[in-house]
């Protein structure tokens, strides 16, 4: 009988657990580990050459150590109470008077270690930061003109700022906002002294005011939808310029497609510009090539015409840039031969350029990903010119957002070359692609706990026909910690690096490098792998348009108050070598340091020439496993790979179990003072009652400062047992789905005929 | 199909032989007298006899999928190709008894003879009948190549003063591409514009009822239209007429003369003040305005108060929610609200800096790139369908309805379906891609060459604007931009009209051509010359907007009193008085905020923003009061969508509400602030008129107010006791007073 019932009541119990599985996958709302992110600073920046207090804030900031910047010019201190103590989140930046001017990067270092980063700006005007509300026109904050304002958007209302200009002076009044990691929308007006609008912006740019009468104005400033709140800072300038002086816009960072700009080595010494008019064929701009132009799309349907003359059988390169220059545009390019003559040339089509598609297929932000949520492509061009008559031809250059636009700042650089083959990287924490509707696009710092691997998602814009595979490579990492590249295959577009902290690294902190290195007609070529994050931890794409960046540099550290919940690793570091069409079985050692909510990790494999592996089960509860790798079906070729094992786990994550430790620490002394001071009390109190007259008052004095001693004690006391119980409430287990990767394996594939 | 027109199959080749024998036999046996066998046409002869009985209208056989019972015409006999076919080859041809004529079953069906759904429309004995039966006898073909096509219709007379109470006969004479005419007076249709001022009967008598003006009747034979138009003069002495300011009033003036409409004088400066404010910036005047206005004595303070008032930010707040929902800026889900409010903002900016109407249009229509750095892209992300594009388009700007001329040529227009894909052209070459955000795309123009293919006849056209060539169109460029040079051409003739008039309506309650979006040949504008003078005024200044809406306010005609004087109560269409008309739900709702010093919170938005000022549609849902007064849903480019008649549902929740009650309730508002204030309660009620009605109470109005809120009220013995001092609840229930008033809830 009971063999009879074992058998359903083992099915049962399997399928509860892949039912559980599931299920705490499905309503996990809980994605990735939590990572340390530095969300706000206020103010947002500062002027060269000063000193002052800025505050932070953000997630996962416990135990707040170190602010850095990516710049070295910036430094920071804790700033100190007045009792010589640390007054949290504060400290006292100083910005250097060499300091380069622009946009450079805060992050933290905390007790997970390195922050998220966040945008912080260099510039030369005084800066002042709001203190006091300004949502009326009656209570407006005053600002001296060529002064830069850090606030933060008051939601569902408008701020009011006023100025005082003279007549025919030229203002321009500028907002950052998206620019320096911003959340608001800013819509930005200029009004006569009474709030009537006289000039207003709401698409980012600059307002260019003459001022009509000498006299008081007032800017109002709102979020687009009149959103709000701690995230949705600002820096407002207000300046007064000369009149024909050329304005540059507030600092803003880069968006990811401009990994791809410029090529290495580009200079501005043979740079021409455009020159209209040249909208019509008849009009056409003459040029020979190779040519390296700059121009703009303005006014509102501009069309920029280039004439040249070229041999069948030539091969140019054309690329465009404007949208990685930062402008909302388009370009497209047509290039036609010109036969006959005008009126009745001939044109024929030779090629049509627009967009550099995404290297990888990105989100198409259906039910959940199914792709990364990075763009790494832009819509410039690089392209391909194959001349197939000899004479003249013409290039006309438009830009597809220009039908109606009228804005010169829409600048374009167009550039005509021979084969230079390169390419460009960038990279980014890989993102996890869940199938339970889940959208998150969370920023991940590259903080690494002890123990843990951690997967770069690297992908290559490659330039004028190179296809040849690159090595991934970095440096400068901390100690204890060391990276693999799993390289970019021949024709391929994605990579993986792999950073690996050992378990007993030290906590640590650098700015590491970066790098690809391909072979490139024989000589070795070495470019900077460029870093993207999220600006904000979106946890749903459709509710919050997720907007990742370009980073300023390469921030790593291992923290060790917490270790990763398990590493996976051969049982031995060393080349592991298989002949070419055998099996290679390779025993695994699982360092478990949590528990999981499930028994197994389906795994699969990264890595070129492996990753055909077939996915496969590894125990969640055991201390080891073994993978058997089939050669034959693989077919893998010979040569050496790198390779690396990769699921999702659901974690019982217990957070910050230190804290808990600390705070039975502190209760526990508190109680031992608390007992103390409650005995001397107590003695102090009988000794009172039978002193001397002559010596009573003071012993009463002593007893009565000894009770009050007992009374703060137990107001510790209660504190300590209420961060006890906080402590405890925190790390109680949460189910939380991360990535784990194991660390990387080296195989050497041999040639069967070497076997023989 | 050469050949199947001619002798479309052998059936019909044996009807034919079997026709000819009975022809034959008849002429042989009897010696009827009758006229001469002619030919006759199916296309000039049989389809207007079917039009003229009814039998191709569109609740009849021309009835969308099928027709009726099967059989199938073409609306109003426009495809006549296809309705040859349905009655001749369709129903394996039993339709037509060529034998013996009489005993087809369309004769017979026509005729009542055999049970017909519509009725007995062809009696025996008429002529139609007797025409479908020679043509059957004929032969039944399409053709007799020998007849010519229809070139045109005209009515005589064209134009006419016919006088109240008096009939006229209409003539329409058809005119031939062989040079012929044929009176078609008893084949034509004929249709008034304004049944309550004309009627027509079936033969073309037009019947002019007591309603002064004028009035079109439409004249359709086979699809070609023409038109008379009548002025029905009052006669009643014009003695003085209010000096001409502008052109306006000349034209006005003029028409009123002609008319013999005398007239109401020019209203006095506070209900001036009142309706130019309520009508360029939706709101009433502040207390302080009307004060200022009322004591100046500058000879130019009404042009100086429209100059100041179209410099306001909320004149561009009141257009834009004009304009807002006939673009559809409508929130179907929560993540439209950054597009709705660049949207929104986009339109309000460009009235407040005064771009002109023909960029404006340009920028919306040619939209590209991504919605918040370009927002009248959002428009293209309401409106994804081209047809949709055409459709709007063309109604909104050039007042136009093509809707009809997708399935069929245009019942009362020369729009045919190829007019219709040629405009569909113009969007053929959108190109989307997808953004971050969900059912947003960025628009771009996509190269190649712009052509849309005629579901009909297969063929693919080139963009055409309404029958005009704009040349070819490269494949490198927008053609969307193309058809905004035509649009903002001078001389379209389209374009500037329909903004003219869609504004002219906005000023003046009805439109010079009613509705406001139906412009064609047949609908006539009522003051012909006035719409040619402001279309030019228009154009030539620039399509600028401020401009129009100063020519119109400045005028004397938009200043002329509401009140009737004892000849032009019943004038509904020559302006001679202001037509008094409800406010707006967003206007009214802030006008009550205005008097009872109260405030509505709107979702999103800071506090002090008015209704005038809302983005979008979504808060006509979270407001019962806007949906109660017929904010529209911005579901249409139809003005129609705002509801500005009465309904017992408004008039309930002024009354009794409990959002009216909570306002006249508020703890800032004017009624508890009057309770705690030390002014004398003369001075509370001069205010409260001021708010009200921009004007100081009469003195009979005041003493009523004062014997309301003083009222003796009596002691605990029943005597009255002395004059009381105003209680909160006092103010409140006057304040409600005001409000409920015809000259509160109205512009007047």
């Amino acid at each position: 009988m009971m063999r009879q019932l074992r058998q359903p009541l083992a099915f049962v119990a399997g399928f509860c657990l892949v039912t559980c599985l599931i299920s705490s996958t499905a309503v996990a709302q809980l994605v990735c580990l939590p990572a340390p992110r530095l969300l706000t600073t206020m103010p947002m920046g500062g002027q060269v050459g000063t000193s002052f207090d800025v505050t932070i804030t953000g997630d996962h900031l416990e135990n707040a150590e170190e602010l850095s910047f990516s710049n070295s010019g910036i430094t920071a201190t804790k700033k100190l109470g007045k009792d010589g103590q640390p007054v949290p989140n504060t400290y006292v930046v100083t910005i250097a008077k060499d300091c380069p001017q622009g946009i450079h990067e805060a992050r933290i270092m905390t007790r997970l270690g390195v922050s998220s980063t966040r945008a912080f700006n260099v510039g030369l005007f005084p800066e002042i930061t709001r203190t006091r509300p300004n949502t009326t026109l009656e209570n407006a904050l005053k600002l001296d003109l060529n002064t830069l304002c850090n606030a933060v958007m008051t939601a569902q209302n408008i701020d009011f700022y006023t100025f005082e200009a003279t007549k025919g002076q030229r203002i321009v009044v500028d907002c950052a906002a998206k620019g320096i990691d911003s959340k608001l929308n800013p819509v930005v007006i200029i009004a006569d002294e009474q709030g009537m609008d006289l000039l207003v912006e709401r698409r980012g740019g600059m307002l260019d005011f003459q001022v009509p009468e000498t006299g008081k104005y007032v800017i109002k400033l709102h979020g687009l939808t009149y959103e709000g709140g701690p995230h949705h800072f600002y820096r407002l300038a207000v300046r007064s310029v000369t009149k024909d002086e050329l304005v540059p816009r507030l600092p803003a960072i880069q968006m990811v497609s401009a990994f791809s700009w410029p090529p290495a080595g580009l200079t501005d010494q043979s740079i021409r510009p455009e020159t209209e008019p040249n909208n019509q064929h008849a009009q056409a701009q003459k040029i020979t090539l190779p040519c390296d132009i700059t121009g703009n799309f303005f006014p509102a349907a501009d069309v920029d015409t280039f004439e040249f003359t070229a041999q069948k059988g030539e091969v140019w390169w054309v690329e465009v840039a404007s949208e990685r220059l930062g402008r909302p545009t388009d370009p497209s390019i047509v290039v036609q031969h010109i036969s006959g003559q005008a009126p009745d040339e001939k044109r024929t089509d030779v090629v049509e350029l627009s967009d550099i598609a995404s290297p990888v297929k990105i989100s198409s932000n259906g039910y959940s990903y199914d792709g990364p949520p990075y763009n790494a492509g832009s819509s410039d061009i690089i392209g391909k010119l194959e001349i197939k008559q000899d004479g003249v031809h013409r290039l006309q250059l438009r830009d597809l957002f220009g039908g109606t636009r009228n804005d010169p700042q829409n600048i374009y650089r167009l550039i005509i070359r021979k084969a230079e083959p390169d390419f460009a990287l960038v990279g980014w924490a890989l993102h996890m692609n869940l199938r339970n509707g889940d959208r998150n696009a969370l920023s991940k710092p590259v903080a690494l706990r002890a123990g843990a691997t951690m997967p770069i998602e690297v992908v290559v814009v490659r330039r004028d026909g190179f296809d040849g595979e690159i090595d991934l490579f970095m440096e400068n990492l901390p100690d204890g910690v060391t990276a693999a590249g799993l390289k970019i295959p021949k024709g391929k577009t994605r990579g993986i690096m792999l950073i690996s902290a050992e378990a007993n690294a030290a906590r640590g902190l650098t700015s590491a490098a970066f790098f690809g290195q391909a072979t490139i007609d024989g000589k070795v070529v070495t470019r900077p792998c460029r870093m993207a994050s999220m600006q904000w931890p979106v946890k749903n794409a459709w509710s919050e348009v997720p907007s990742p960046r370009l980073l300023a540099d390469v921030p790593v550290s291992v923290s060790n108050s917490e270790l990763a919940p398990i590493t996976i690793s051969p049982v031995e570091n060393k080349v592991w070598e298989v002949t070419a069409g055998e099996k290679l079985s390779i025993p695994l050692v699982h360092a478990r340091r949590s528990e999981f909510s499930g028994a197994n990790i389906t795994l699969k494999t990264f890595g070129t020439g492996f990753e055909g592996v077939p996915a496969f089960d590894a125990p969640l509860t055991a201390d080891a496993s073994k993978v058997d790798l089939d050669l034959a079906a693989l077919k893998t070729q010979p040569g050496d790979y790198k390779i690396s094992f990769y699921g999702y786990a659901v974690i019982k994550y217990q957070e910050n179990l230190e804290a808990v430790a600390a705070a039975k620490t502190a209760l526990m002394q508190a109680q031992q003072e608390a007992d103390a001071l409650a005995a001397e009390s107590t003695k102090l109190a009988a000794s009172a009652k039978t002193a001397p007259d002559a010596q009573r008052a003071s012993a009463e004095t002593a007893a009565k400062e000894a009770a009050e001693k007992v009374k703060a004690a137990q107001a510790a006391l209660t504190t300590a047992d209420k961060q006890l119980k906080k402590a405890t409430a925190t790390a109680a287990p949460k189910d939380i789905v991360d990535i784990i990767v194991s660390t990387p394996i080296t195989i050497r594939v041999n040639p069967a005929e070497k076997a023989n | 199909m050469t050949t199947l027109k001619n002798a479309s199959s052998s059936r019909l080749f044996v009807y034919s032989l079997l026709n000819s024998l009975v022809v034959t036999l008849g002429c042989m046996g009897v010696a009827w007298g009758a006229e001469p066998a002619s030919p006759v046409s199916f296309v000039n002869d049989v389809v207007p006899v079917l039009t003229k009985a009814g039998c191709n209208m569109g609740v009849c056989h021309a009835k969308a999928g099928g027709g009726q019972n099967g059989f199938q015409l073409s609306l109003l006999g426009f495809e006549t190709w296809d309705d040859y076919e349905s009655m001749v080859k369709e129903g394996h041809g039993r339709r037509l008894f060529p034998a013996v004529p009489t005993k087809s079953l369309l004769l017979m069906k026509a005729s009542g003879e055999t049970p017909h759904g519509g009725g007995n429309k062809l009696p025996r004995d008429s002529e139609g009948y007797e025409l479908i039966r020679r043509w059957i006898e004929q032969g039944a073909t399409y053709a007799t190549g020998q007849e010519p096509t229809l070139v045109s219709v005209q009515v005589q007379p064209e134009r006419g003063l016919v006088n109240m109470g008096e009939e006229l006969q209409l003539k329409a004479e058809a005119k031939y591409s062989d040079g012929s005419t044929r009176d078609v007076s008893h084949m034509a249709l004929y249709e008034s514009n304004i049944a309550s001022m004309a009627e027509v009967s079936e033969s073309g008598v037009v019947k002019v009822n007591d309603i002064p003006g004028k009035v079109a009747v439409m004249v359709r034979y086979q699809g070609k239209v023409s038109v008379f138009t009548a002025a029905v003069p009052l006669g009643a002495p014009v003695l003085t007429v209010p000096a001409e300011k502008n052109f306006v009033d000349k034209h006005v003036f003029a028409n009123l003369k002609e008319l013999g409409i005398p007239p109401s004088p020019v209203c006095d400066d506070a209900t001036f003040l009142r309706r130019v404010t309520l009508d360029i910036c939706g709101r009433f005047p502040t207390e302080k305005e009307s004060e200022a206005f009322l004591a100046s004595t500058d000879v130019n303070k009404r042009d100086q108060v429209v100059e100041a008032l179209l410099r306001s930010p909320n004149y561009a707040d009141y257009f834009a929610s004009k304009w807002t929902p006939l673009l559809k800026n409508r929130r179907d889900a929560a993540s439209d609200i950054t597009a709705n409010f660049a949207f929104h903002a986009w339109v309000r900016d460009s009235l407040l800096a005064n771009v002109p109407y023909d960029q404006l249009v340009r920028e919306l229509l040619g939209a590209t790139g991504t919605v918040v750095s370009n927002p009248p892209v959002a428009w293209y992300k309401r409106v994804k369908d081209p047809k949709e594009q055409l459709e709007d388009i063309a109604q909104l700007f050039l007042g136009v309805r093509m809707q009809c001329a997708q399935c069929h040529h245009h019942p009362f227009e020369r729009w045919s379906q190829d007019d219709y894909y040629s405009l569909a052209a113009f969007f053929s070459q959108i190109g989307r891609k997808p953004t971050g955000i969900q059912g947003e795309d960025l628009i771009f123009h996509q190269r190649g060459l712009a052509q849309a293919k005629n579901v009909k006849s297969g063929e693919m056209l080139k963009p055409m604007a309404l029958g005009d060539e704009i040349g070819e169109i490269s494949p490198d460029e927008d053609p969307r931009l193309r058809l905004g040079n035509w649009m903002s051409s001078k001389e379209n003739p389209f374009f500037a009209k329909a903004l003219v008039n869609r504004y002219w309506k906005h000023f003046l309650k009805r439109a010079l051509i009613e509705p406001e979006d139906d412009i064609r040949d047949t609908n006539p504008p009522t003051n012909p010359e006035l719409m040619a003078a402001l279309e030019e005024y228009f154009i030539s200044s620039g399509f600028d907007l401020k401009k129009l809406v100063k020519a119109i306010t400045q005028s004397n005609t938009y200043q002329l009193s509401s009140m009737p004087n004892e000849y032009n109560l019943l004038d509904r269409q020559n302006y001679s008085r202001f037509y008094p008309r409800r406010l707006q739900a967003e206007v009214l709702l802030d006008s009550i905020d205005h008097l009872a010093g109260s405030t509505t919170r709107f979702a999103n938005l800071p506090p002090g923003t008015r209704a005038i000022a809302l983005p979008d549609n979504s808060y006509t849902k979270s407001s019962a009061f806007l949906k109660v007064f017929g904010r529209p849903s911005s579901a249409s480019v139809c003005e129609c969508e705002r509801i500005q008649t009465s309904s017992l549902a408004q008039s309930l929740h002024l009354i009794n509400s409990g959002e009216i009650k909570s306002k006249l309730a508020a703890g800032g508002g004017r009624a508890a602030q009057f309770a705690r204030s030390d002014s004398t309660v003369e001075e509370k009620i001069t205010e409260l008129y001021l708010a009200a009605f921009s004007r100081k109470p009469q003195p009979e109005e005041l003493k009523t107010a004062l014997d309301y809120l003083t009222e003796p009220v009596a002691d605990a013995k029943g005597q009255p006791a002395e004059k009381k001092k105003p209680s909160l609840k006092d103010y409140q229930d006057l304040i409600w007073a005001l409000m409920n008033t015809k000259e509160f809830l109205f512009n007047h």
